[in-house]
């Protein structure tokens, strides 16, 4: 790992040392939370000046609790100990999270962490978009105290959030839906180990008639520096009963909210035309887990 | 600046002296000499340096030496008993799994961390916990059918 500078690894026990830390080594800290994108970070020569590295998980930040709802999941939750919650099989809403899970390879999920996941910022990634899906915030600890910053407001650019110099992310929540809600999520890669070259998350609530109360849409993968939401297609399917002829003509609307880059992997046109058969699939499956 | 910490390598206690950015990867090979562990990619797409930590599959190039520290770690080296090899290396053997074999270290000790939490896993199983592995060789055939074959007699 290119770390030419790095001299120390802590491992702080409180969230207020993490802040001292922070506040002490400046723009030389960066927080650590499994780890598996530092060297993603480093080989892009993004890591230049980092001189301390700050473990946060002995912060016991380890929980996935519901209670009021909302479920709480601490930032240093892995992926394999959040695929492992009975909710994720249970509870429709949360499919979009499971799903999203499956595509990782277990060597990734054995380390990487819902915080870093997030605090990485990187569109690429699968899990951001899953939490996106959910309407998740994260809570942020920092010099002043704890905030709560939606998703859809944290995420800045590739590598950039809302995060203010000296705050980290302690836990994610997720506020739970009406009981007729029901998500899923699909990606499209070349292997396991790819990052997406577009993935896309929905969520769906029904109302007692069996119209759509409400939906949502968040794509990711190549489609710009941030995740994006579908709101036309979103907009397409609400008020109305979602059958087969709907989710084909929603699913045609995405191409006006995507923007998509083109790069080796594939090309922007490939990206709209295959986020109209994902978001088309990705509510089928959704639909089926309330049936 | 170099730092001393100590390692829990296949059972033994290693004192070593390692820079903070050195990966586990690095130190396993070039400190302890286990060089069964393969340095593939270096950047945690092709699996070839998968260890067990704590009983856990994970790609020792992503993982720094100094997070490793208090934690049980297990290489390819560290599979046979007395000299002699794993089921799961016979199964291996047995099922001609083996091919260049750069890739095969990797491949036994993520099938070792499914069946030490999976004893006996569906074929799908099996594929989806060997998903972070790459091998140019075999086509995954015959690595799918040794997991089976070490199931079987487990």
């Amino acid at each position: 790992m290119a770390f030419s500078k790095l001299k120390e690894v802590y491992t702080p026990q409180s969230s207020e040392e993490v802040v001292k830390l922070l506040k002490q080594h400046g723009h030389g800290a960066l927080i650590l939370g499994g780890g598996t994108f530092l060297h993603g970070l480093s080989a892009r020569g993004l890591l230049p000046d980092v001189e301390a590295l700050i473990d946060i998980q002995k912060l016991g930040l380890d929980y996935f609790t519901p209670s009021n709802g909302v479920v709480k999941t601490g930032a240093s939750v892995t992926f394999t100990a959040l695929e492992k919650q009975p909710e994720l099989t249970k509870a429709p809403w949360l499919g979009v999270l499971k799903d999203a899970l499956e595509y990782i390879p277990v060597q990734v999920k054995n380390m990487a962490t819902v915080g870093g996941s997030l605090a990485s910022s990187l569109p690429l990634f699968d899990l951001p978009v899953a939490f996106m899906t959910l309407k998740g915030s994260v809570v942020a600890a920092g010099p002043k105290g704890n905030r709560k910053i939606s998703l859809d407001e944290f995420f800045k650019g590739q590598f950039e959030n809302a995060l203010q110099r000296g705050e980290f992310i302690t836990e994610v929540l997720l506020p739970v839906p009406p009981r007729r809600t029901a998500s899923a999520f699909l990606k499209n890669e070349k292997h396991a180990n790819a990052l997406a070259i577009l993935n896309v998350g929905v969520s769906i609530t029904l109302d007692k008639a069996g119209k759509c109360e409400e939906a949502r849409v968040v794509f990711g993968g190549g489609v710009g520096d941030v995740p994006v939401r579908g709101r036309s297609c979103e907009n397409a399917l609400e008020g109305k009963r979602p059958n087969k002829e709907l989710l084909k003509l929603a699913s045609e609307t995405v191409e006006a909210d995507l923007n998509p880059i083109s790069d080796h992997r594939a090309s922007a046109k490939y990206r709209k035309a295959i986020a109209k058969v994902l978001v088309e699939r990705a509510f089928e499956t959704a639909l089926q887990k309330l049936n | 600046m170099k730092k001393i910490l100590n390692l829990q390598v296949n059972g033994e206690t290693h004192e070593i002296a390692v820079n903070p950015a050195d990966t586990l990867l690095h130190v396993l090979r070039e400190g302890l000499g286990l060089i069964g562990t393969k340095r593939g990619c270096d950047s945690g797409g092709c699996g070839c340096c998968t260890v067990l930590v704590d009983g856990k599959a994970v790609y020792s190039c992503m993982l720094l030496a100094l997070s490793a520290v208090g934690k049980s770690i297990v290489t390819i080296e560290g599979l046979s008993t007395d000299g002699k090899l794993d089921p799961l290396q016979e199964a291996f053997i047995k099922a001609g799994a083996v091919q260049c074999g750069f890739c095969v270290c990797g491949m036994i000790i993520s099938s070792k961390g499914l069946l030490m939490e999976n004893p006996h896993p569906k074929e799908a199983e099996i594929r989806q916990a060997l998903s972070g592995n790459l091998c140019r060789c075999t086509g995954y055939h015959k690595i799918v059918e040794a997991v089976r074959i070490a199931s079987a007699h487990s």
